[in-house]
């Protein structure tokens, strides 16, 4: 007897990827109404505050330390050769970024002899994050690259490896509780503040530095996308005078986005450039520009996304990305992952460099940024 | 030994035939990284308990002709209230107030079902929507960590006389589940109503009582599994049991239920529950990047559901 459920079904929750869905969470459809309301509200009361652009700092206040200085030294890097060294990836989600990452540490791994025995994608799943740890720790691994699901509760998720005597180098956060330089090794992560700088100059320039802004950032508290978004907001305010922000939107939902970029354009037609706080809701931003024939407002974002760099390099609404060096990321956390095993300490928050990528730069900041070449349709004329 | 063999349908023994296959491949391939170890097989078994909680309440739902697309999120509903409950209250109060969630959710799902004529495809797909959004809702998309030591314990981290206590639970809930279903009256209905409902109203089954039940037992083995997951990771968040779905689905259709109802098997579902956690665990120990554990998996699985569903007079 055939019933009528017999269907396929897709699994719930949103489609994430791109290095931003780190930080990303989601909202229920009832949510998104109040802060469309509130959006509304926004706009009409909407001040800029002032404060001077800050430096970037790691989520517990750690000053940040240039990646590249983590080097070793030609003995160091002999040691850590005959130690036989393993190394497990253990990612929350799998994407461009987290390939790139992985590839730098896997390089970096390699030249130091450290044999990488396991690599792992938790698909934004706490449990099964916990599940990838405990199997890798079959092998035993010397030093876990890792980016942790949840940081509020992760401490369950890597004792076992701490315990093992495991050295841990995390992604922008540690599990909470840990502590630097005794459950962990360090974190890496990027020049935040500077990434949002260069977006705020980037928005200036292509707005010819006059003109109405809108602003969509991440509403979550999440340090590395807050830090971003501020320093843009903040270079606007201090290095753009001819232009006004018009408009401040919230975004928790990157789904959302085409109806936010709608009610913006709606209530500001004459808004000059969008802000959009990462790559995956600033295709949908694209998208509401396009579908209403706009071809003038300009798009600024974090990352790289080949349909954004496409309109991009096709002279379209996109003007700018800023994208962080991926890779770099992979590089730092190896080597302080190899000095820690040296009983070497390294500075609490590594942050890598990144670069902003304009359509006269595109292949370079595929080859900075993630370490490869541009997708074809980038380099077709 | 062979014509019994023929005899049998081959969803009947597949699956053990295949659970054998995987399980002695990874010990040969992995005989030097720790797969065959007591450390990684309780592993295994600890992550796959929620899972395998998961698929008992399945089979009783598909066996009955119904499916609950639910799970997932009461799982996140029941951990999360399970995890506030916890900081004012005793851990007795937050079990019944987890296990409470996931029966109101089922009674709802039931009633809806049973009394009211729906689909439960449907019926269940929307409260998967209603409750996934619920659990954001109810601590506004923050982890609620647990220190209530001895819940952390009894659902996840402890153990008794050398057993984890994850491996108990599941041997308590296969073992009751395999007796209701196999031994009680109760059971029997449950067939009976999936076999063809119409001829189980005529010797007189409650069908629509049978219907109504399964989906409510469903939603509290669903709020268990969300229970096991909080204790396990000492906290809950939204994302919990988000994923596992499908992996319930498949681990109970491997194990040989049918998917039209009818017929199940619970000793199965534990053996499919086990080999999903196999797969995940010798796929990492292979060194296969995440991308080609995903192929590899969903082959694997796509192999061992087309010999499972080939039976030999349809």
């Amino acid at each position: 007897m055939t019933k009528t459920w017999l269907a396929s079904a897709d699994q719930p929750g949103p489609s994430q990827s791109g290095r931003q869905s780190r930080g990303m969470l989601i909202m229920s459809n009832q949510a998104i109404t109040l802060t469309a309301i509130c959006f509304a509200a926004g706009l009409a009361f909407a001040t800029p505050l002032h404060a001077e652009l800050k430096a970037t700092k790691g989520p517990n206040g750690e000053d940040g330390t240039p990646a590249s200085s983590v080097t070793l030294t030609p003995e160091q890097a002999a040691k850590i050769k005959a130690g036989h060294y393993t190394a497990a990836l253990v990612w929350h989600e799998s994407s461009d970024y987290s390939k790139a990452a992985s590839q730098g540490a896997i390089d970096e791994f390699t030249k130091l002899g450290i044999e990488v025995v396991g690599q792992t994608d938790a698909a934004f799943d706490a449990a099964k994050q916990k599940s990838d740890v405990e199997t890798v720790m079959a092998k035993k691994p010397s030093i876990i690259y890792s980016q942790a699901v949840d940081p509020d509760t992760a401490a369950e998720v890597y004792n076992i490896a701490r315990d093992a005597g495991t050295k841990l180098v995390f992604v922008d956060q540690p599990p909470k509780g840990y502590v630097y330089g005794v459950d962990y090794v360090t974190l890496v992560s990027d020049d935040l503040s500077k990434m949002g700088k260069r977006a705020g100059d980037a928005m200036c320039a292509a707005i010819g530095g006059n003109g109405k802004i809108a602003y969509v950032y991440h509403d979550a508290n999440f340090f590395v996308t807050n830090q971003r978004d501020g320093a843009f907001k903040q270079t606007i305010i201090d290095n753009c005078k001819g232009a006004a922000i018009v408009a401040e939107q919230g975004l928790a939902d990157p789904t959302r986005a085409e109806d936010i970029a709608n009610a913006i354009v709606a209530k500001n037609p004459d808004v000059e450039g969008i802000y959009v706080t990462w790559a995956s809701p600033a295709e949908s931003v694209l998208a509401a520009l396009r579908n209403a024939g706009n071809s003038k407002t300009k798009i600024v974002t974090m990352d790289l996304s080949e349909p954004l760099a496409l309109d991009m390099k096709n002279g379209g609404n996109v003007a700018a990305i800023v994208a962080d060096e991926a890779y770099g990321n992979g590089v730092a956390a190896a080597r302080a992952g190899a000095l820690a095993l040296l009983g070497q300490k390294v500075p609490p928050f590594l942050t890598v460099d990144n670069l902003t990528v304009t359509k006269d730069n595109i292949p370079e900041g595929y080859r900075r940024s993630l370490h490869k070449e541009p997708p074809a349709s980038l380099i077709a004329n | 030994m062979i014509a019994v063999f023929k005899t049998i349908p081959p969803s009947r023994y597949v699956i053990y035939v295949g659970f054998l296959l995987i399980f002695v491949t990874f010990a040969v391939l992995l005989r030097n990284d720790g797969f065959a170890t007591p450390s990684n097989l309780f592993n295994i078994a600890q992550q796959t308990a929620p899972v395998t909680v998961m698929a008992i309440g399945m089979v009783y739902v598909l066996t009955a002709g119904e499916i609950d697309l639910s799970i997932g999120s009461i799982v996140a509903v029941s951990a999360l209230l399970a995890a506030v409950v916890l900081r004012e209250w005793s851990w007795p109060v937050a079990v019944v107030a987890g296990l409470g969630a996931g029966a109101a959710i089922g009674v709802l799902n039931g009633a809806l079902v049973a009394y009211g004529r729906l689909p439960s495809f449907l019926v269940t797909l929307a409260t998967m929507g209603v409750f996934a959004g619920v659990a954001r809702r109810m601590t506004d998309l923050q982890s609620v960590p647990i220190q209530n030591d001895f819940f952390n314990a009894f659902f996840g981290s402890g153990s008794l006389l050398g057993l984890p206590s994850l491996i108990l639970w599941t041997l308590v809930a296969v073992a009751v589940g395999y007796f209701v279903y196999r031994e009680t009256r109760y059971g029997a209905h449950v067939h009976a109503v999936g076999d063809n409902a119409r001829a189980a109203r005529a010797t007189g089954i409650k069908v629509l009582r049978v219907r109504f039940s399964v989906l409510v037992l469903s939603g509290m083995l669903a709020a268990l599994a969300g229970l096991l997951y909080a204790g396990r990771l000492h906290g809950a968040r939204y994302t919990l049991g988000e994923a596992d779905l499908l992996t319930v689905i498949a681990a109970v259709i491997v194990g040989g239920t049918r998917l039209n109802g009818g017929s199940g098997t619970i000793i199965g579902a534990l053996i499919g529950s086990l080999l999903m956690g196999i797969l995940n665990n010798g796929l990492i120990l292979m060194g296969y990047q995440p991308s080609d554990q995903m192929i590899a998996r969903g082959l694997i699985i796509l192999i061992a559901v087309a010999t499972t569903l080939r039976e030999p007079n349809r």
